[in-house]
């Protein structure tokens, strides 16, 4: 590869490149030029909205936290509806709802809605985040696989209890984890 | 057999891949991916913004272990040659879908022994699967069904996939604003990078000693029998999975509530069926692939290539399977896939006249 | 002689292309459900044509509709009118203990799917806010058959130690029909200082934007029971049977059915979410209630 003025030239423009880069990066570490170029970090920008996401969520269920918190389950279930209504794809509603219903006694109707929140934002399965309502669901679940189980065994051919199993199981295999 | 070096290469390499596998997911990696290449691709391909899964970005030092480990082996033991030139759009493809056939079942080939190791037995049928399709993709084989042969002339990129995953790594440790990090999910579950990174050269320079490959294995039982080496490898592998489950307390054994699986059977014995039919055809399963390109094998770089690309659509175009099943696209995928395989296996027989 | 053949001919595929021509339709059982009236009859029928014609396609039974008042409807069920009964929950614990009605399927509608409960509300700002402060006030309830519009309030109202006969001002029944919605009405705009009120219609309500969640205060909730119910007399074809509740828990949001040469949605048209399969025990809770309150079929003079 250095058998005529081509093969030189190459290696010659190869190390002029090279040793350009080098000097490029050099000078520019520590200047900000390089931030200025890639924009802001993605990660911390990300990073951002998501807790203005989350302060926004808090902000916008409020009341209907504020009425589950003083024992206004029904009140805070038709407030909810409004808000579900008006933001059908955002999973808090569906996790608020889980809970109140719970409260209420209503158990399959709170199992469905946990699954509908979780299919929607993991969010509320993982430890880390700030929505994490991981050992609400995992109470749900241990106590609802308990109940569900030897009813399911008495009454194998009632798909009502099939499926409320199958849900139980779908957040069950949730709060296990794994990469998905 | 036992006093042949190759074997105790192919037992040390299911050794490690089934201890480290399992041990990965102890020190941070999610429950039962302590390595599965399809997830690491689908997070890499996330972290470099090719799909907007904030829960699936992270750039695996693993995957770019792998690759490495591959290339520091192959140059010692000079096995590395830049060689390609067979069918390579036809394997960009197969790549793929080779990880669609993965992101519907929930995980790669390792990932497959891992989840069953673990006790997770809705992975039955992702082995069932495995062995069908390669078994098919045998028959396929011996009814004529090859690509064109690789040529050392006709290739000289084989330096690219290596330098790219060395770029990839000063990525990981410059952390370029560009790149993105999950703080929530799977993505955010890791082991130590430096750990993770260790485990995955060490990992892939024994891969490219060895040979080893789950699929290889798999397709070399089904030749040979009990005298191939790789099945004692893959057993080795199997058993030392499970006696370290066993022992980190990590095996849980049931159908229902198991870590990144669904109940779809049917769905998971095509998925995995779809990459072990492909991998018969390209020679290796995910790991494998990886272990090739950092060898200098051009064809295989594009499979990673088109890995890479799979991971990114699995998870932009919802493909990819969840705990509540296979979506509707994820299984129009199978079959497109299948579809794809065929009409290759067609047009790329050599008939005899 | 020809034409004579010719015309015989004639004749004959005339006869023949009219016998071919005849619709099959009569030929089919047919069999009849009962149906509660809920609001009036006219709403009652339009809510549940569909349905029936749905289950009618489904089975390949002509299902007839017959609407029926509460207070007849196990005189009428008795006297062999109808064999299928869709009821409120109380009725169909009724027609179980008294005329040993199987469960068939339990019907699914707003936030608490096959159950409901019952609710006892005053205005806000009326300065009733609490159960205790309703002693002495003006009262509504609703029909006194109604499991979660009287039942589950005045089983409530005991627990708490109020008898609704002496401690309150009065109580009264609205007349004719929506009494629901005229009580929740009533208790808004001052009529009542409070109602017994179930949680599906204040659901609806709100959701309409008749009333806002605000408007009201709920000094007490009953724990969810189950509402209306499909039931079947014991007697019948398992065979017809099976084949109901199929129909039934398989009825899906887009399942249409042909009314007066228009398609409607079944569902829709009914107003419900689908139909669960509930076991009978689920209804003991009711049956604790009514035994509670001495109401039918545990009533004693």
């Amino acid at each position: 590869m250095f058998k005529d003025t081509f093969d030189k030239l190459c290696w010659l423009f190869l190390i002029v490149v090279l040793i350009s880069t080098v000097v490029l990066i050099y000078t520019n570490i520590g200047t900000g030029s390089e931030k200025r170029a890639a924009g802001p970090s993605k990660t911390l920008e990300r990073e951002l909205s998501y807790r203005a996401r989350v302060d926004l969520i808090n902000q916008l269920y409020l009341p209907v936290e504020n009425l589950r918190k003083e024992g206004n389950n029904q009140t805070a279930l038709l407030k909810l509806d409004e808000l579900i209504r008006k933001y059908p794809t955002e999973a808090h509603g569906h996790i608020l709802q889980g809970d109140i219903l719970q409260r209420m006694g209503a158990f399959d109707e709170a199992i469905s809605s946990y699954v509908e929140g979780v299919k929607l934002n993991g969010d509320y399965v993982d430890t880390k985040s700030p929505l994490s309502r991981r050992a609400e669901i995992q109470k749900l679940v241990d106590g609802g696989l308990k109940d569900v189980g030897p009813r399911v065994a008495a009454n194998p051919n009632n798909r009502s209890l099939v499926i409320a199993r199958q849900k139980l199981n779908y957040l069950k295999s949730r709060l296990a984890g794994g990469c998905e | 057999m036992i006093r042949n070096r190759e074997f105790w290469l192919v037992v040390l390499s299911g050794l490690s891949l089934g201890v480290l596998g399992v041990l990965l997911s102890l020190w941070g990696n999610p429950e039962n991916s302590g390595i599965c290449v399809s997830c690491f691709i689908e997070n890499s391909a996330g972290a470099l913004g090719l799909h907007d899964n904030q829960r699936m970005q992270y750039l695996r030092p693993e995957l770019i272990g792998f690759v490495l480990g591959s290339v520091v082996s192959a140059l010692i033991s000079r096995d590395f040659r830049s060689r390609g030139g067979s069918a390579p759009l036809s394997r960009l493809f197969l790549g793929i879908f080779m990880i669609f056939g993965c992101a519907v079942f929930i995980g790669c080939p390792i990932k497959l022994l891992l989840r069953l190791t673990a006790g997770d037995i809705t992975a039955v049928a992702g082995v069932v699967g495995l062995v069908v399709g390669v078994w098919v993709g045998l028959k396929g084989l011996a009814h004529g069904v090859e690509f064109a042969p690789q040529s050392q002339s006709k290739a000289s990129g084989g330096i690219l996939i290596p330098g790219m995953f060395i770029l990839l790594l000063v990525f990981f440790i410059v952390r370029p604003g560009f790149l993105l990090f999950s703080s929530q999910g799977g993505g955010a579950q890791y082991a130590p990078w430096q750990v993770a990174l260790f485990v995955g050269i060490g990992l892939g320079a024994l891969a490219q000693r060895s040979r080893f490959c789950i699929t290889g294995s798999i397709r070399n039982f089904l030749l040979m029998g009990l005298r191939t080496p790789a099945l004692w490898g893959l057993l080795t592998f199997i058993v030392a999975a499970l006696m370290v489950n066993l022992i980190t307390g990590k095996f849980n054994f049931g159908l229902y509530g198991q870590p990144g699986a669904h109940l779809e059977y049917i769905w998971s014995f095509l998925g995995m069926g779809l990459v072990g039919w492909i991998s018969v055809l390209i020679g290796g399963c995910p790991f494998r692939q990886l272990i090739k390109a950092g060898e200098g094998d051009v064809d295989a770089g594009l499979v990673v290539i088109g890995m890479f690309i799979g991971g990114a659509l699995s998870q932009s175009w919802g493909i990819a399977a969840t705990a509540s099943g296979v979506s509707m696209y994820g299984k129009i995928t199978i079959l497109a896939g299948f579809a794809l395989i065929t009409v290759l296996s067609m047009f790329c027989r050599v008939r005899s006249t | 002689m020809k034409i004579y053949h010719l015309m015989r001919m004639f004749i004959a595929l005339v006869v023949f292309f009219a016998i071919a021509g005849c619709k099959t339709e009569g030929k089919r059982q047919v069999v009849k459900i009962g149906y509660m009236l809920c609001n009036s009859e006219q709403e009652t029928s339009q809510r549940f044509l569909p349905l029936t014609k749905y289950l009618s396609d489904k089975v390949g039974v002509d299902f007839v509709m017959v609407p029926v008042d509460t207070h007849d409807f196990e005189k009428r069920f008795k006297a062999g009118e109808f064999t299928f009964t869709h009821t409120n929950s109380l009725i169909y614990i009724v027609l179980r203990e008294n005329q040993g009605v199987q469960l068939l399927a339990s019907e699914k509608r707003g936030k608490l799917g096959s159950r409901s409960a019952g609710a006892i509300i005053a205005r806000k700002g009326s300065g009733i806010e609490k159960l205790a402060d309703i002693r002495g006030k003006r009262m509504a309830f609703g029909p006194m058959l109604a499991p979660t519009g009287y039942l589950a309030e005045y089983d409530m109202m005991l627990a708490a130690g109020i008898n609704p006969e002496n401690d309150l001002g009065h109580y009264t029944i609205p007349p004719g029909s929506y009494k629901h919605e005229k009580l929740i009405y009533g208790v808004l705009y001052g009529m009542y200082d409070v109602a017994a009120a179930p949680v599906m219609d204040l659901e609806n309500m709100t959701r309409d934007g008749k009333i806002a969640a605000d408007d009201l205060v709920i000094l007490a909730q009953s724990k969810p029971i189950p509402y209306c119910t499909f039931g079947v007399a014991k007697d019948v074809d398992p065979g017809l049977v099976k084949k109901v509740k199929d129909a039934l828990l398989s009825l899906k949001p887009t399942d249409t059915a042909m009314i007066d040469g228009e398609q409607l949605k079944v569902m829709k048209a009914a107003w419900i979410d689908g139909y669960e399969e509930l076991l009978d025990s689920d209804y003991d809770q009711i049956r604790d209630m009514a035994k509670r309150v001495n109401m039918p079929p545990y009533q004693k003079y």
